[in-house]
């Protein structure tokens, strides 16, 4: 038995060693403020006797594309060439019918990518290192980097998916659509593919204050304050989720990265901080919150989301409208047109989301058009929760982007959508975060909803040279990314302006090699826009009548002047070699890959084997089972969750991490019965006599926000009782953090404020306390106490609120 | 062999790319070529069995349903559709059967009641005597 026989893994069920195609993917390069250079390694290590082909499938990240790979073996290196897809198909046939060694990377619809190898011998191991360059989610003090390391199945109305094998589903997608994609398929259990690890560098310009990640164990040795490098603190992890990395800054200021790319023309990426263009209006909002309540939302997802809209609900004033819109193959309404953000009707959108629970398909585009309906023409920001598992995006960006309105959106999931998603908030004017499942969804609908139809400015204007153009609207929390070409001299000024403000901004290059990165970043994104715009059925036409179309045209300009791949050109490279086999035919492996952490197998394929054995799906007459998905696979609800197997339990809990400070308040989330979670501090703990004592800070604060009255304040029975609860709110509020400009509940903080400076004629000890108070709100700041416990103790609590405030 | 075909003519006359030909190959769909080796060739059958399989993946087959069926198991397309149902083994003697296709709701109600009658099954015969008489 060889080494690498002895250490194969195991399938656990039958003790058989995994005959696995694609052993490691490893990830390394560089991550920006601006975006990501990535190498990704995937090493094929052939156990077989015969020559084999493998499929590898992965989707890209946001604003990504694909540069070039350089493939490895013993006695061999090859570089990739980019042509054009048909030409590059071509040498990969060529190169297959002669025997050699053959390598495509292929782009298909919704950001899909099919890298193949093909003519791997017998005992070979061959390495192949691809360069990916991709956006990051920015925002005013940091940025999330995201990094899919498997693929999610996804919701597609003709989609078809079967079971076949235990525990492991496969799903097609219609071929009109994506052509000659090879899905993988998908395991419930990831314990047995391939290893997934990385070991990256982050750099900035500004001082960089955490590094954090709520998906893995991470190792962070910090570099002289403004680079740090991040590796995997276990030796590997399976390939069940994105990789996810927050990085914040210490302070929030704009950054422009600068210098020469390698044709020595000047190039820079700015990022300007929301807090650069002035604060938000206060304006009416008229919003709708649109729920995904697909089968995969069930479970913590749709719980968490059903709770932040309340929250987010509870800033709303009576001049504000609002709708909500829950749907999944079906579209449910709250009420037929915009209502006014009073209690009477707050109260009855908390009973109508008692109702909505996870069930169903993703018709995502039917949900929004009925939101845009309630909008009726007249303006307004539709924000949506979703895990945005859906396929066939171009249509719903194209139904989006007609549609007129701005839309936000909240995405959810293990597995990306991210690219998704920013798209469709990007291509409306509107903003997108992605957050885990095991992070706090609700406070982070609360932070995107406190910025939604009150943007800080708008009718921005760059200058020439800035590509992609700026977007049309900024909001607070959320930067806005420039590219732009700096001139010979690699120093300029960027001048922005916009209604009402205007701001010049000094380029000044640099001798790094940032100008090739930032440059090469500007192209993916560029191409990721124009992907975004290319109708299915234009993408796979034949090539002569494809020429016609304005997409392909620009897409192909795009991938030849910043040589990226797209879908009008792939990487191909052929190495010829001694003793190559003409005509030998190989055999084809599909390399599978594990179900989404958090994603229960049970929504996308219908075979489920239930813990305790008391049951196991398959029908009388064959052990196949099929289904079209918009027929019957969403359709479970909640009743395979309790089987949910968590295929994660082999990895370390990032017990090791670095604190991610704030980052793990804003997103901790409480744990599920029955998963194991990542420990994050609870910020308080209400005492453990209490029955509610299960509850963290942010939950109780979530409670305060959804309790808040239209006029700002806190429900009591009379004006004093109502002032008191709402200074203990407040302080509650302040407390953690969170203040009028900063923080999660920012809107409720203002909210608050505003309620407290309408009360006159308060008896005048409470009035000097709630000056005080006010005044804190101003500074940012609440005196020690136990604003949190009090805030969640009945009764009026003037005596404690006035030995602290007016003695601090 | 007058009719023999290279992958790339095969590829070509049934519009089927030579990456998925092969694909079809590995998963038992298509046999693979009559010859192997630097002569590998495939025949007017090989373009049937494409042609085969468009028509059924056309009639919204899967392939794993396709192979399924091509290779000599039950057919799937009977005269009454299938319809997939839950085998609950809930003792060695006891066995219940669920439409699979039901409605949430109502799989929900069969699941609890499916599990009561496993839980009370796996109790003692005493204390399903006792609760008989509460």
């Amino acid at each position: 038995m060889s080494t690498a026989a002895s250490f194969a893994p195991l399938v656990a069920a039958t003790g058989k060693a995994v005959n696995l195609s694609m052993q490691r993917l490893w990830l390394t390069g560089q991550v920006l403020p601006a975006g990501a250079r990535l190498v990704v390694q995937h090493l094929f290590q052939s156990e077989e006797d015969k020559t084999i082909e493998v499929i590898y499938s992965f989707p890209l990240p946001r604003d990504a594309a694909l540069r070039r790979f350089r493939i490895t073996g013993e006695g061999f290196e090859a570089h990739s060439e980019l042509k054009e897809t048909e030409a590059a198909v071509k040498a990969y046939e060529e190169g297959m019918s002669r025997g050699s060694l053959s390598t495509l990377a292929r782009q298909y619809g919704d950001g899909l990518v099919n890298l193949t190898v093909g003519n791997i011998r017998p005992k070979e191991t061959v390495t192949v290192h691809l360069e990916v360059l991709c956006g990051v989610e920015l925002r005013d003090d940091g940025f999330r980097f995201r990094f899919p390391f498997t693929l999610a199945p996804a919701y597609h109305s003709r989609a078809k998916t079967a079971v076949t094998a235990p525990a492991e589903g496969e799903m097609e997608l219609p071929a009109d659509e994506f052509g000659d994609m090879i899905l993988p398929r998908f395991r419930e259990d990831a314990s047995v593919l391939h290893q997934v690890g990385f070991e990256l560098s982050i750099v900035s310009q500004l001082g960089l204050d955490e590094i954090g990640s709520p998906s893995h164990a991470v190792r962070v040795r910090q570099d002289g304050g403004r680079s740090a490098r991040v590796a995997l603190a276990d030796e590997k992890d399976v390939p069940n989720r994105d990789l996810v990395l927050d990085t914040r800054f210490k302070s929030v200021e704009p950054q422009v990265l600068a210098g020469r790319s390698k044709d020595g023309s000047g190039r820079f990426a700015a990022i300007v901080p929301s807090s650069s263009f002035g604060v938000a209006t206060e304006a009416p909002r008229r919003v709708v919150i649109l729920l995904d309540r697909s089968g995969s939302m069930q479970g913590e997802p749709i719980s968490q989301a059903r709770k932040a809209i309340e929250a987010c609900l509870g800033v709303l004033s009576e001049t504000d409208s609002f709708g909500l819109v829950a749907f999944d193959n079906e579209v449910l309404r709250f009420q037929p047109v915009l209502v006014s953000g009073t209690r009477e009707f707050r109260d009855k959108a908390h009973e109508f989301l008692k109702q909505v629970d996870a069930r169903g398909g993703t018709e995502l585009a039917r949900g929004f058009l009925e939101a845009v309906k309630l909008l009726e023409g007249r303006g307004g920001d539709i924000l949506i929760l979703t895990d945005g598992q859906v396929s066939g995006t171009g249509k719903i960006l194209a139904d989006a982007r007609s549609a007129g309105v701005r839309l936000h959106c909240l995405g959810i999931g293990s597995a990306s959508q991210d690219r998704f998603l920013a798209l469709l908030a990007r291509e409306t004017g509107g903003v997108s975060r992605f957050v885990t499942p095991r992070e706090r969804v609700d406070l982070s609908a609360v932070d995107l909803f406190a910025s939604v139809g009150r943007p800080v400015a708008s009718g921005l204007k760059a200058g020439a040279s800035i590509q992609p153009e700026p977007p049309s609207f900024v909001y607070s929390g959320t930067p806005v990314i420039l590219f732009g070409e700096a001139g010979e001299t690699g120093e300029s000024q960027i001048e922005l302006s916009w209604h009402g403000g205007r701001l010049n901004l000094p380029v000044k290059s640099s001798e790094s090699d940032i100008g090739e990165t930032v440059w090469l970043l500007q192209g993916s994104r560029l191409i990721t826009d124009w992907e975004s715009r290319y109708p299915s059925s234009e993408a796979l036409a034949p090539l002569e009548k494809r020429k016609q179309s304005r997409v392909a045209s620009r897409l192909l300009a795009l991938s030849q002047t910043y040589r990226l791949a797209s879908r009008e050109m792939s990487l191909v490279a052929v190495v010829t070699r001694p003793g190559d086999r003409p005509g030998e035919l190989p055999e084809t492996r599909v390399v599978p890959v594990g179900m989404a952490q958090d994603t229960v197998f049970g929504a996308y394929f219908l075979n489920q084997t239930f813990t305790g054995g008391i049951s196991a799906m398959c029908p009388p007459a064959a052990s196949l089972v099929t289904s079209v998905m918009a027929e019957r696979a969403f359709a479970m609800d909640s009743f395979s969750s309790a089987s949910t197997a968590d295929s994660s339990a082999s990895t370390a809990e990032p017990e090791g991490a670095p604190s991610a400070g704030l980052f793990q308040k804003l997103f901790s989330r409480p744990k599920a019965p029955g998963k194991r979670h990542q420990q994050v501090p609870r910020a308080v703990e209400v005492s453990a006599g209490k029955a509610r004592s299960s509850q963290t800070a942010e939950d109780i604060l979530l409670d305060l926000a959804s309790r808040m009255d239209s006029d700002g304040g806190m429900p009591g029975k009379n004006r004093e009782s109502r002032a008191s609860a709402t200074v203990i709110a407040l302080l509650a509020f302040l407390s953690q953090g969170h203040t009028d400009t900063r923080g999660a509940f920012r809107s409720h903080v203002g909210r608050l404020v505003s309620f407290l400076k309408s009360l006159t004629s308060l008896p005048s000890h409470q009035q000097q306390i709630v000056d005080a108070v006010i005044e804190l709100a101003y500074r940012g700041t609440a005196p020690a106490g136990e604003w949190i416990t009090l805030a969640h103790t009945p009764g009026n609590h003037w005596y404690e609120v006035e030995r602290s405030v007016l003695n601090a | 062999m007058s009719h023999s075909k290279t992958l790339a003519e095969l590829s070509e006359e049934s519009r089927i790319p030579a990456r998925t030909i092969r694909f079809y190959i590995a998963r038992g769909l298509l046999d693979g070529p009559v010859k192997a080796g630097r002569g590998a060739v495939y025949t007017a059958e090989h373009l049937a069995r494409l042609e085969k399989i468009k028509d059924l993946q056309a009639e919204g087959r899967m392939l794993a349903e396709i192979a399924h069926d091509l290779n000599g198991g039950p057919s799937v397309q009977t005269a009454v559709p299938p319809s997939p149902w839950w085998q609950h083994v809930i003792q060695d003697d006891v066995i219940v059967w669920v439409r699979g296709d039901v409605s949430p709701w109502r799989m929900k109600q069969i699941r609890a009641a499916v599990d009561d009658m496993a839980s009370r099954l796996r109790e003692p015969e005493s204390s399903n005597a006792r609760r008989n008489r509460k």
